[in-house]
């Protein structure tokens, strides 16, 4: 049997060395690891909707969307994931809703046990919320942000 | 000269604050909202005008449009505690002869009690359903 390969032909062009990357780091590129346990977060507290949302409002709402929308606040983000870490959500048919507010915050809206409407929109100061049942609105900075979650959830 | 309690406004509702189940309460939040005139123009070609002038495709659609009556959105205000004068007022601009703005600041809570009030129309067509 005859084996039949094709001439070795030197590349059109090479890397400079300090432009090279080591193997095992070009092959496969993986986000950081609290980038992973915020996807998780996001799956197992807003479902597969709320995922889909808060990727979109990431990666495709660039700056001017809309009327005079700005782009998503990482800092707003940061909020957001914070409170969702500590946040419980009452078993409902639907899970929360996510959007994306004019001026570049996100927003969280669900309903309490007695279906009052729960809000609350993360800037990039903190966040803003309201609760129906009592009526109240507010706002608290990032410091505050465990202490919301825990009184919007009990 | 502000709009008279008889007229009903809408609102384009698009996917940053629909996400097919509730509507944003941001919708209503903030000072001089953008709202359109029905009395200018007809809801039917309200579809065309957002369709080219608010939503943004790829990423930005047009999913809804929400409607009230003025007088009834100004006794929601009144009934607020403190009570809002709320007010709309024309403001034409190029692309909508019927655009105007509610000037006054509406909070979280208020727009909230707006929300329920509204009625929310469906696309007339099923393209994107």
């Amino acid at each position: 049997m005859t084996t039949l390969s094709l001439p070795t032909k030197s590349p059109a062009y090479t890397l400079e060395e300090g432009l090279r990357e080591p193997a095992a780091a070009s092959s496969v590129r993986r986000g950081a690891p609290d980038e992973w346990a915020r996807e998780e977060l996001l799956l197992r507290k807003l479902g597969p909707k709320g995922w889909g949302r808060v990727y979109q409002f990431r990666n495709y709402y660039e700056s001017g969307w809309g009327d005079k929308g700005r782009v998503l606040s990482p800092r707003a983000l940061d909020a957001f994931f914070r409170f969702l870490e500590e946040a419980t959500f009452p078993a409902a048919k639907s899970t929360p809703s996510v959007f994306l507010t004019d001026r570049g915050g996100i927003e969280l809206c669900w309903e309490d046990r007695n279906g009052k409407s729960m809000q609350v929109e993360f800037t990039g100061t903190g966040a803003e919320f309201y609760k129906a049942a009592t009526d109240e609105e507010g706002s608290v900075a990032f410091d505050g942000l465990g202490q919301l979650s825990h009184r919007l959830s009990a | 000269m502000p709009l008279a309690q008889t007229e009903d406004i809408v609102r384009a509702v698009c996917t940053d604050k629909w996400d097919g189940e509730r509507v944003s309460p941001s919708l209503f939040v903030g000072e001089n909202i953008s709202v359109s005139r029905l009395a200018v123009v007809p809801l039917a070609d309200h579809w065309d005008l957002f369709r080219q002038y608010v939503q943004k495709p790829p990423e930005r659609w047009l999913e809804r449009i929400a409607q009230i009556n003025v007088g009834r959105l100004q006794n929601i205000g009144r009934s607020q505690n403190p009570a809002v004068a709320l007010t709309v007022e024309p403001k034409p601009v190029d692309w909508n002869m019927g655009h105007a703005e509610i000037p006054q600041k509406i909070t979280r809570g208020l727009a909230s009690k707006i929300l329920p009030e509204l009625t929310l129309h469906r696309p007339p067509t099923r393209d994107r359903e």
